[in-house]
C-alpha cells in the first residue's frame, strides 16, 4: 500500500510542477499623467487585424478590473461609447495613432462628444489568448468489468496584449504595458482523467489591470523619471 | 423627412417571419436561422445640405439569404428589419432632408428633390468555423448604392463592402448574427464617411452648386475646421 502511495506521488510531482504559469508585465509610461476625479476611462479592442483582436470577455474583465474595488476607476461601457463615437472607432475608421486621433478631433462634434461621454482616457487593447503547443494523449476504454482511461495530455496558452493608453484631452500617447503569460495545463488520467489547468487569460487580466490601474494613478513614469534624472544631471 | 410606415413594416415582418418559418417547416432536420436584429447608432457627422429621395427597393426590405453547406445544415439569415435599422437613421443623417419615395423618375410636386439614394445587397457571405481551432465567424456583405438625377439619370454606383468577425462564444446562430451586424455597421461606416468622396458626387454636387471641392460632409467638414471656415455647408447657390 505504501509502495502504491508513493509511486502515485512520485507521479504527480512531476505533474505537478509541469503545470504552471510564466508571467511577464513590461510597463512603459511616458508622462507624469494621472487620472483626476470626474474623468472617465473607456477600454476598447484593437479590431483591424484579420488574424486576431482582444477578445470581447478579457476587454470586459480588464473593465470590471479597473472599476472594481473602493478605490476603483470610473470606466465607460466600451459598446457605448462605440455608439455615441459611431463612426469613428469601427474597425476601418479608428485612429491607429495620435496624428488620426487629432484629426479625428478637428471633425464637427467629435469633440464635444467625447466631453459629454466625460472619457479622457482611451486603453487600446492589442492581442489574444493562443494555443501556442499540445501533446500527449488518453486513451480510454470500457468492458464488462468497468471503464477507464489511461495516458496523458498536456497543452499550453499564451496570452500576450498589449494595452496602449491615449490621452484624448492632451491628444497623445501616455505609453503601454506588455503583458506575455504562459499557461502549461496537464491532464494525466490513470482510470480517471484528472485535469490540472491553468487559465493564462485571466492572469493576463488581473496582471494587466493592477498594471493599468497603478499606470493611472501613480504621476511618475520611466520616461519621466529619465528626463528628471538627466535634468537634474 | 422619412415616413415610417409601421403597418407595411409590421406586415413585411410577418412575411419575413411566414418566410422563415417555412423555409424551417420545409427543411425540416439540420436547419439554422438567424434572424439579424439589432438597433444602430446615429452616425456623428454633417448633413450634406440636399433634400434627397430615399427609395428602399422591397428586396431589402424582406432579404433573406439562404445557403445549404453541406454535411452542415440549411442556414436561413433574415437581414431585412437589420438593413431598415440601419440605413434609415444613416441616410436621415447624412442629408439635410429626406422623403422616402417609390420610384424613379420622380413625379409631380417631388421634382423639388436634389436626387434620389436607393440601396440594395447584392452579395452577402459568410464563413462558420468547423474545426474546433477556428475561433470566429465571418460575414462580408455588399451593398450597392446607386444615386439618381430626379429624372432617373444615374448619377452613381457605388459598391460598399462590409465585413466582420465575432468570436463562437456560446451557438452559432449568435456569432453569425453579431459577425452581421459588425459587418452592417462597417458598411455603414464607409457609407457616412466615404460618399463625399466619390468623385461622381463632388462633380454632382459641383453641378447643383454646392461648390467644388465638396463643402459639406464628414471629409470636408474636417478640412473645413482647420481652414477656419465656419460657413462650410451653406449651399453657395
Amino acid at each position: 500500500m505504501t509502495a502504491w502511495r508513493n509511486s502515485i506521488i512520485a507521479l504527480a510531482l512531476p505533474l505537478l510542477c509541469a503545470c504552471g504559469i510564466t508571467a511577464r508585465m513590461e510597463p512603459y509610461k511616458e508622462t507624469d499623467a494621472v487620472i483626476a476625479a470626474g474623468e472617465h476611462i473607456v477600454v476598447l479592442a484593437r479590431k483591424q487585424h484579420a488574424t486576431h483582436e482582444a477578445e470581447e470577455d478579457f476587454v470586459q474583465c480588464i473593465s470590471d478590473g479597473l472599476a472594481k474595488g473602493s478605490d476603483g476607476l470610473d470606466v465607460h461601457s466600451s459598446k457605448e461609447f462605440e455608439d455615441k463615437m459611431y463612426p469613428w472607432f469601427e474597425p476601418s475608421t479608428a485612429p491607429l495613432s495620435t496624428e488620426d486621433l487629432s484629426t479625428l478631433l478637428e471633425r464637427p462634434g467629435v469633440l464635444d462628444q467625447v466631453k459629454e461621454t466625460g472619457v479622457r482616457y482611451v486603453v487600446w487593447l492589442d492581442g489574444s489568448t493562443d494555443r501556442v503547443a499540445s501533446g500527449g494523449g488518453i486513451t480510454c476504454a470500457a468492458g464488462v468489468g468497468g471503464a477507464g482511461c489511461m495516458g496523458l495530455a498536456w497543452w499550453e496558452d499564451d496570452s500576450r496584449y498589449d494595452a496602449t493608453v491615449w490621452d484624448i484631452q492632451d491628444v497623445e500617447s501616455e505609453g503601454t504595458i506588455h503583458a506575455d503569460v504562459k499557461g502549461r495545463s496537464v491532464m494525466p488520467a490513470i482510470i480517471i482523467p484528472i485535469p490540472l489547468v491553468t487559465h493564462p487569460q485571466a492572469h493576463a487580466c488581473r496582471g494587466l489591470a493592477d498594471q493599468l490601474r497603478q499606470f493611472l494613478t501613480t504621476p511618475g513614469g520611466y520616461e519621466a523619471e529619465r528626463r528628471r534624472n538627466r535634468d537634474v544631471g | 423627412m422619412i415616413r415610417l410606415m409601421p403597418l407595411m413594416l409590421q406586415a413585411r415582418s410577418r412575411r419575413l417571419w411566414s418566410a422563415v418559418i417555412a423555409g424551417a417547416c420545409l427543411s425540416g432536420c439540420g436547419s439554422t436561422q438567424v434572424i439579424v436584429e439589432s438597433t444602430f447608432p446615429v452616425p456623428l457627422i454633417e448633413p450634406l445640405p440636399l433634400r434627397m429621395g430615399l427609395l428602399i427597393p422591397d428586396e431589402l426590405y424582406n432579404f433573406i439569404y439562404t445557403e445549404d453547406i453541406p454535411d452542415q445544415s440549411l442556414w436561413t439569415i433574415a437581414l431585412g428589419d437589420a438593413n431598415v435599422a440601419m440605413l434609415e437613421p444613416l441616410f436621415k443623417r447624412m442629408f439635410l432632408e429626406v422623403t422616402e419615395v417609390e420610384g424613379v423618375p420622380l413625379a409631380g410636386g417631388a421634382v423639388a428633390l436634389d436626387g434620389v439614394i436607393e440601396p440594395k445587397l447584392e452579395k452577402f457571405e459568410f464563413d462558420v468555423p468547423i474545426g474546433e481551432r477556428d475561433e470566429f465567424v465571418e460575414v462580408w456583405m455588399q451593398y450597392q448604392i446607386t444615386i439618381y438625377e430626379p429624372d432617373g439619370a444615374t448619377v452613381l454606383q457605388w459598391p460598399v463592402s462590409g465585413y466582420g468577425k465575432s468570436e463562437l462564444l456560446r451557438d452559432q446562430e449568435d456569432a453569425v448574427q453579431r459577425a452581421a451586424i459588425v459587418a452592417m455597421r462597417e458598411a455603414g461606416a464607409t457609407i457616412s464617411t466615404k460618399f463625399s468622396e466619390q468623385p461622381q458626387i463632388k462633380e454632382w454636387l459641383g453641378g447643383k452648386g454646392y461648390g467644388t471641392p465638396v463643402t459639406a460632409g464628414p471629409q470636408a467638414a474636417a478640412a473645413d475646421s482647420s481652414s477656419g471656415d465656419s460657413a462650410s455647408t451653406a449651399p453657395s447657390q
